[in-house]
């Protein structure tokens, strides 16, 4: 169909929908359900910081005293820095790496929101990535698609690449490295951004410039500089996923929707025709293999490909992952067994084994509880200016460009005795009708955003919808933050510009709308 | 065109009847004019006070140029005292941890804690030379102004005078390349706030718009630029009274922890904690020590409950004079103050003031954005 027919279409509905809605008695029913809602989390609400750059770092309200006070003290754990071990004023802070991408969770999640993407200087080509950067490489042996995870299939878990493993730390202690005296602070490689740049036109004749992020490897640790083509992680089949930090607030919430509700969306081979599928990912649970389940999978809710089921596996994952702190559930080091981590031990005499001296992991189990438990306890912005007449006329467009074919906007969270992450889930995060615009389900987003590699069971093309919520006061708790899953994005426009594959559609009638048009559904996304 | 304007007039229509003010038939609300008290904490508080960073900072650079250009005891108490200098304005900005100090990752850059010294003291026994390209590239906790602290004081564990003696060479060449980065990043912070949000992009905003104009990308109104000052009040005062004072003070006197004071190698920490609150101040009233009365946080409260005005400005002054007072007659440094029985009861005097601002700042002050009638 022609764009200007469709824009035809998207206007007349928009203006019909407009008319009926002056016929009710109930000024409300014009709009969409969710437009005058102004708390997105329910009593799990932030309280007087929703307009201001504390929006996404408040406790939700109805926290008991306890429960406030275990995520105070995870509020403090998250903005821990940690050491190279040995340090022997604070041991309890030390055991940072030896490889590494950032040295405390604040970094990767800047205000408890998202970091600020790496920007380049009119002289600059490329910008080696350091501790000013919140994103980081996943990486793993192109292996095909994996259909549904079992024993037989190692649940689907990437394969690691052969003394690197799934994530390309980019930052180290001071000599985690054979050649540290030649490169000190520097982990299995360098890792240089750099941006490509293109033009989107609208129908109407106006531009936006994007960017995308490209990045360079060097010095890779297994080879010598002038064999850099001959490391594993420079060879054909080693595939790369970028992964900004993403906002920690309401993920208790997302957590404790029902799966069948999340599952009720699923549409995997498009039976409605609407050209939109929805697929759940099942992972690799590792909370269920600790506790002997024969079959540890659960439904994937979190990370940019819904490849871990709780905000529990996600955040000690990072704890590990992220900035090689050991802990009870990820008690072996990311590295362990591989040459770098092996030559390390050998040359600073075994001070980071990844186990103190009476072999617990660098975290303790009273740490990464209060830690995991601050990251499920933030409460959720409230909207602004939600009686705005641009807002409101944005909300209606929202609904006519079809985003909430994905960006489904509610679900209410499960009640009665549950566990989340393996612990008893606090009464504050039950039962609450929420608004995070996300079906928590995969889409193909198409070529231009695509990976192109797995994980579980998502494929190169797919990433989780992302929750909304929030989403205006992005550039308030980070002025340089930026948007997607490589921070390409500098505005919601840009991001929405590169939706493709499932989600074209939805682009396409957004960019067939008006610039007074689209100004208002951005409003209304800002709104959020 | 006239789709449009029909549309947009349909929608004003139908809103004029479904919203309202919140506050209009509500006594308790009231009306201020917020835009002189932005305009002054934004410029003349904040903006001035990075300022004032930069050039002390400077100030220090120069300081450290002297030192390792003539390796005497007098240039190392001036630099002593240059480290000192420059820290007073970065402490007294932590009432206001928002924006490019946060965004451009100078909080970490110039102020992690604690110092990685396994990584320091391998560098300074392993390495030739050092460039603040290297230092630059080097992770967070072997820079900035801990190291500074480190490097200029000793490990003030006995003392806070460490001799020029004790001083290497190699040492001076490692402090002036942190000095070199140090300052660029004061350098950067300012211009953030003045020149362009990003430094990479021209046509970027100078941060103190985004607060002088609201309706923008980050603050939609006046009210996000006030509760931002109020929320970084609350929570420096939090910090203080709950992270920086209780941490190392301990439950009881056989609890202590001498590691987690902050600036324990200079023995500066109750200016630091000072500092701190002096930040608050600085803010709520919105003039600096002994300038002439401008627009502040108080003035807002002002115009809601004048009791209240003066009760928090008080709480204020009592909060810096009990922290000022945990030195006792015998000019404790906190590190050994919070082993010594006598200075304990003055700091639980300190904690226990600053916790009762924290409430009123958090239950009080905080709450006025509801009752305010925004113009």
């Amino acid at each position: 169909m022609p764009v200007s027919n469709l824009r035809l279409i998207a206007v007349s509905a928009l203006l019909s929908q407009i008319i009926i809605g002056c016929d009710s008695d109930d000024n409300s029913s014009k709009y969409p359900d969710y437009a005058l809602v102004e708390k997105l989390g329910d009593t799990a609400t932030a309280e007087n910081a929703s307009e201001s750059g504390h929006g996404f770092s408040t406790p939700i309200p109805t926290l008991t005293d306890d429960e406030l006070a275990q995520h105070l003290t995870g509020d403090a754990h998250f903005e821990t820095a940690f050491t190279t071990a040995p340090n022997t004023e604070h041991p309890e802070l030390d055991g940072l790496g030896p490889v590494f991408n950032n040295q405390d969770c604040n970094s990767c999640h800047q205000r408890d929101g998202r970091p600020s993407t790496v920007t380049l200087s009119t002289d600059q080509d490329r910008v080696l990535l350091s501790s000013s950067a919140g994103i980081f490489l996943r990486m793993s042996i192109e292996d095909g698609l994996c259909d549904y995870p079992d024993a037989d299939n190692d649940y689907c878990n990437n394969v690691g690449v052969d003394g690197f493993g799934t994530q390309l730390f980019h930052r180290g202690v001071l000599k985690a490295r054979d050649d540290w005296e030649e490169n000190p602070f520097i982990g299995q490689a360098n890792v240089y951004l750099s941006y490509e740049s293109s033009t989107f036109t609208y129908p109407d004749g106006s531009s936006v410039e994007l960017k995308k992020p490209l990045f360079d490897i060097e010095i890779p640790y297994d080879v010598e500089a002038d064999e850099q083509s001959n490391s594993s992680i420079m060879q054909d089949n080693v595939r790369f996923s970028p992964r900004n930090g993403m906002p920690v607030f309401g993920l208790g919430l997302l957590e404790l929707i029902p799966e069948k509700d999340i599952l009720a969306l699923e549409d995997s081979t498009d039976e409605n025709a609407d050209g939109i599928s929805g697929r759940a990912n099942w992972v690799f649970d590792p909370i269920k293999a600790r506790d002997g389940d024969d079959t540890p999978i659960s439904l994937g809710r979190f990370g940019w490909k819904a490849s871990t089921p709780s905000v529990r596996v996600q955040s000690l994952g990072a704890l590990r992952g992220d900035m090689g702190i050991t802990n009870p559930l990820f008690p072996d080091e990311s590295i362990a067994n591989t040459a770098l981590h092996e030559s390390y031990l050998t040359r600073t005499n075994n001070e980071d084994t990844g186990s103190d001296i009476y072999g617990e992991p660098e975290a303790s189990q009273s740490f990464s509880d209060d830690v995991v438990f601050y990251a499920e306890t933030l409460a959720v912005p409230a909207r602004r200016n939600i009686d705005d007449e641009d807002v409101l006329t944005g909300s209606i467009l929202f609904e006519q460009t079809q985003c909430t074919a994905c960006h489904t906007p509610s679900f209410t969270t499960a009640t009665g005795e549950l566990s989340i992450g393996g612990k008893d889930a606090p009464e504050a995060l039950k039962g609450q009708k929420i608004y995070p615009f996300t079906d928590m389900l995969l889409h193909n987003m198409g070529d231009e955003l695509a990976d192109n590699r797995r994980d579980f069971m998502a494929d190169g093309f797919e990433w989780k919808t992302r929750p909304l919520w929030g989403i205006g006061l992005t550039k308030t708790v980070n002025p340089a933050a930026g948007f997607l899953h490589d921070g390409r994005a500098d505005t919601v426009e840009e991001a929405i510009l590169w939706h493709g594959g499932e989600a074209a559609n939805s682009r396409t009638l957004f960019a067939s709308l008006s610039e007074v048009e689209r100004e208002q559904l951005v409003s209304f996304v800002m709104s959020l | 065109m006239f789709k449009k304007s029909c549309l947009s007039i349909l929608v004003s229509v139908t809103l004029l009847s479904a919203c309202g003010s919140d506050n209009d038939d509500d006594n308790t609300s009231f009306d201020f004019d917020a835009t002189p008290m932005i305009t002054n904490l934004t410029e003349d508080v904040i903006v001035a006070g990075y300022v004032d960073l930069n050039t002390k900072a400077e100030a220090f650079v120069a300081a450290i140029t002297t030192l390792s250009t003539d390796k005497t005891e007098a240039n190392l108490a001036a630099a002593q005292q240059a480290w000192k200098d420059v820290r007073q304005p970065w402490e007294q900005g932590e009432s206001h941890i928002f924006g490019p100090v946060d965004s451009l990752s100078i909080d970490p850059h110039l102020d992690s804690w604690p110092l990685n010294t396994s990584d320091l003291e391998s560098l300074l026994s392993t390495q030739d030379s050092f460039t603040a390209d290297g230092v630059r590239n080097s992770n967070d906790d072997v820079q900035g102004f801990h190291t500074m602290e480190f490097l200029l004081f000793g490990d003030g564990v006995e003392d806070n005078t460490k001799a020029i003696t004790e001083m290497t060479d190699l040492e001076i060449e490692y402090l002036s390349a942190t000095a070199e980065v140090f300052n660029g990043y004061t350098q950067d912070l300012e211009d953030a706030w003045l020149v362009a949000s990003d430094a990479n992009n021209d046509s970027s905003e100078a941060y103190k718009d985004y607060l002088l104009e609201t309706d923008n990308e980050i603050y939609s109104s006046q009210v996000g630029v006030i509760e931002e000052l109020i929320n970084g009040l609350i929570g420096i005062v939090d910090e203080v009274g709950n992270g920086k004072i209780s941490d190392p003070f301990g439950a009881d006197i056989d609890s202590t922890d001498t590691s987690l004071v902050e600036s324990q190698y200079s023995w500066n920490s109750l200016a630091d904690f000072t500092d701190n609150i002096t930040g608050v101040q600085n803010v709520y009233r919105g003039e600096f020590d002994g300038e002439a009365d401008a627009a502040g946080i108080i003035d807002f409260v002002d115009a809601a409950d004048s009791e209240l005005a003066t009760r928090v400005d008080e709480e204020i002054a009592t909060a810096i004079a009990n922290i000022e007072a945990i030195a006792g007659s015998d000019d404790l440094p906190f590190r050994q103050a919070i082993n010594d029985a006598d200075a304990r009861v003055r700091i639980q005097t300190a904690i226990d003031s600053l916790s009762v601002l924290q409430t009123s700042l958090e239950n009080d002050v905080l709450l006025l954005l509801n009752e305010w009638n925004v113009q």
